[in-house]
């Protein structure tokens, strides 16, 4: 009996956690066969290459919660990137200075990037149209708008202070010698350039923060609760008071505000705008948030299981690439990861549920 | 009861055609539109160009047509698409390599090809009904497994030296009239002469014909039989459908496998059209543009509507944008606005005038 218990305890612990156990297994997988795998450096790339993924999954999570979904977000960090680079480069043509042209360019990218999400809402919120679909249709409108922006050839010639920033650490440590923040160290020997340490990428240090602040809205305040209240029974939210459509309109201007802060750090970390910039992302946006938790159904999900999730795919991506398997097999992992996790949660329904 | 009853009635009556055929309607205005605009839009070369183009895009939406009124979704079609593609091609290539007939690399590389096309359709339908996944996340599944075996198969590379008779068919017509020689059927004339040649009138695409028999047979089955009747008692209400003594799982198991069964076909159109096996990421787009055949179309996501009359007449309006804008001599990505602004207008005719589009 008392053993029983406590099977079914660990049980449900293992189950309750599977993904961040699996996550942890195949980092120690990868560590063993690969080279160098676990290293500072490593790491530190694979949360570079998580970046879009992580910011799209970000947004989706809200989207799924409420029970729509998102499309546009893929192609909609191309829009975004592409009028980000764009203002950069006609204002300093116009001789601005870099930094007034890097900054105008980030902040037009994100105030034009909320004008889908708003669209979306509407389209979903007021005219009940299904996220499916208007979603679907944003996307091939902010693809063909981001052509039109860039005219089909990606937009090179940026301000060069955009490479530092994006390719920037926060912190630099030569053993012994130099300590610095932000700042590359200068006047370096070429041995002392290939000791250097350099620790927590600036665009991580991006996404992380704006991460943690939704995940804090999400987990922690009434509109957060209210997501949930809505995906779980629209009905019911609507009984308990809440400006359900105000709501939607909302959460997919979040989820666009991410997809369109994506593109920034795609815009900052590779130098160009180019319009198919994230599209590829998006299904590994999707994934990654159902493998952490969420159903599509909406009502469940959580930014942490996200962020797992996200992880999971960046580490095998990384992974395989060390281990010089073909990335194709990458599609095949995901694919079998993803309904493997929906698999999960659907034997166990009592296990990956908390204890009440 | 209305002082104005007669001519309320009939009033209603119009905007309800015009509701429930508005798809039709926006075709031919866009056909007129576009052959005015357009230079040699209007023509038997560019109609034929229009239905040859939009050919595997009609098989993906008519399988996908089936999934959407049952209520579910299937993402994985592109990519099966690619992967039966470089599969038969595969088989074909290395059949014909190894000195066998050119009929029997053909007839082997076909029909294994079709058959291998089923299992993602089998194993969709036994995830999504045995072990309750959604639709979305187990076709999306296939969706990465299906790319990956696609691209590990072709390696990046198109695959070529096929039999040489498999482009003659993918490149048939019925019938040929050359001024000349007169009228032939499925023969095309020997002609020497470049102006001979550029006279030739070419009359219905060989596949176009297939296709659209391999349709009506299909539409017949969703319209007339009993098995399209339990697809939309599904979509409509799962509950009803199993009360009705609907096998519900089996059902949905054979309508994975038609829609799998619809890329397959498409899948090998590509092999003798191209005469090359063919699979790139770009594949993934084609599931995207079905599905929105299909909404245009009058299918609704939540199940139980559609037709595959409907979905063809998405797929022509589909078709005939990309084509018309193109001889417009407008840059590509400008489609991609128009249709997801039709997309949008589509499903909003539904939503705002519901009592015009269904009722009578």
């Amino acid at each position: 009996m008392m053993d029983n218990k406590n099977l079914r305890k660990i049980l449900i612990g293992i189950a309750g956690r599977w993904i961040l156990i699996f996550l942890a297994l195949e980092i120690i997988f990868f560590s063993i066969f690969g080279t160098n795998y676990f290293s500072l450096r490593n790491l530190q790339n694979i949360l570079l290459a998580s970046t879009t993924v992580a910011l799209l999954a970000t947004g989706e999570t809200f989207v799924i919660i409420t029970g729509g979904i998102d499309l546009s977000v893929g192609f909609m960090v191309g829009f975004s990137g592409v009028i980000c680079a764009k203002v950069m480069v006609t204002l300093q043509a116009a001789g601005a200075s870099q930094a007034v042209a890097i900054s105008s360019g980030i902040i037009a990218a994100l105030l034009l990037g909320l004008l889908p999400g708003l669209v979306n809402g509407l389209l979903v919120a007021k005219l009940r149209v299904p996220p499916f679909i208007a979603t679907f249709g944003m996307l091939g409108i902010a693809y063909g708008f981001a052509e039109i922006i860039c005219n089909n050839v990606p937009i090179m010639g940026l301000p060069t202070s955009v490479g530092s920033i994006g390719h920037g650490y926060l912190v630099y440590w030569l053993p012994g010698k130099v300590f610095a923040f932000l700042q590359k160290p200068e006047n370096l020997t070429r041995l002392e350039l290939q000791n250097l340490v350099s620790i927590i990428p600036n665009v991580t240090v991006i996404t992380a923060i704006v991460i943690g602040i939704f995940a804090f809205i999400l987990a922690r305040t009434k509109f957060g609760q209210h997501t949930y209240a809505i995906g779980g029974s629209m009905d019911a939210a609507e009984r308990a008071g809440i400006n359900v459509k105000r709501h939607l309109i909302k959460v997919y201007m979040i989820s666009s505000f991410f997809a369109s802060l994506a593109g920034v750090t795609y815009v900052l970390r590779f130098i160009t705008g180019r319009a198919p910039a994230g599209s590829a992302r998006l299904l590994d946006a999707v994934v990654a948030v159902v493998i952490g938790g969420a159903s599509l159904y909406g009502g469940t999900g959580t930014i942490l299981g996200t962020v797992i999730g996200v992880l999971i795919i960046g580490a095998l991506e990384i992974g395989l690439v060390n281990l010089a398997i073909p990335t194709y097999n990458l599609y095949i992992a995901v694919g079998c990861i993803l309904i493997f996790a929906v698999l999960v949660d659907q034997f166990f329904p009592g296990l990956t549920r908390k204890e009440e | 009861m209305f002082p104005f009853g007669m001519s309320r009635t009939k009033k209603r009556k119009a905007l309800s055609f015009i509701g429930r055929n508005w798809a039709l309607l926006f075709l031919i205005l866009m056909l007129m539109l576009f052959s005015i605009l357009g230079k040699h839009f209007f023509g038997l070369r560019n109609f034929s160009n229009i239905l040859l183009a939009v050919t595997t895009l009609l098989l993906l939406a008519s399988g996908e047509t089936f999934v959407i009124i049952s209520g579910g979704i299937d993402l994985s079609i592109g990519f099966v698409m690619g992967f039966v593609c470089v599969t038969s091609a595969i088989i074909m290539r290395d059949l014909h390599a190894a000195g066998f007939p050119q009929a029997i690399s053909i007839l082997a590389g076909s029909s294994i090809g079709i058959l291998l096309g089923l299992i993602p359709g089998f194993v969709n339908g036994v995830l999504i009904t045995k072990l309750r996944v959604p639709p979305f996340i187990a076709t999306l599944g296939m969706w990465g497994i299906a790319n990956g075996l696609a691209w590990r198969l072709c390696e990046g590379f198109p695959i070529a030296f096929l039999p040489p008779k498999a482009r003659d068919i993918g490149m048939a017509y019925i019938a040929y009239y050359s001024p000349k020689k007169g009228f032939s059927l499925f023969d095309r004339p020997v002609l020497t002469e470049r102006a001979d040649i550029l006279n030739l009138m070419k009359i219905i695409p060989l596949s176009v014909l297939l296709i659209a028999i391999l349709l009506v047979i299909f539409a017949f089955i969703l319209s007339k039989r009993k098995f399209g009747q339990h697809t939309y008692a599904i979509g409509g209400k799962v509950d009803a459908a199993i009360r009705a003594g609907v096998n519900v799982p089996w059902h949905l198991i054979k309508v994975y496998v038609i829609s799998s069964f619809f890329a397959a076909c498409a899948g090998l159109l590509l092999v003798f059209k191209l005469n090359m096996g063919i699979h790139t990421q770009y594949t993934s787009s084609y599931e995207l543009f079905a599905i929105a055949a299909v909404v245009i179309g009058g299918a609704s996501l939540m199940g139980g509507k559609g037709s595959i009359w409907g979905t063809v007449i998405g797929v022509l309006l589909i078709g005939t944008l990309n084509n018309g804008l193109m001889m417009m001599g407008l840059p590509i990505f400008y489609r991609y606005i128009a249709i997801g602004c039709i997309l949008i207008v589509a499903v909003l005719i539904d939503q705002l005038f519901p009592e015009l589009v269904y009722k009578e």
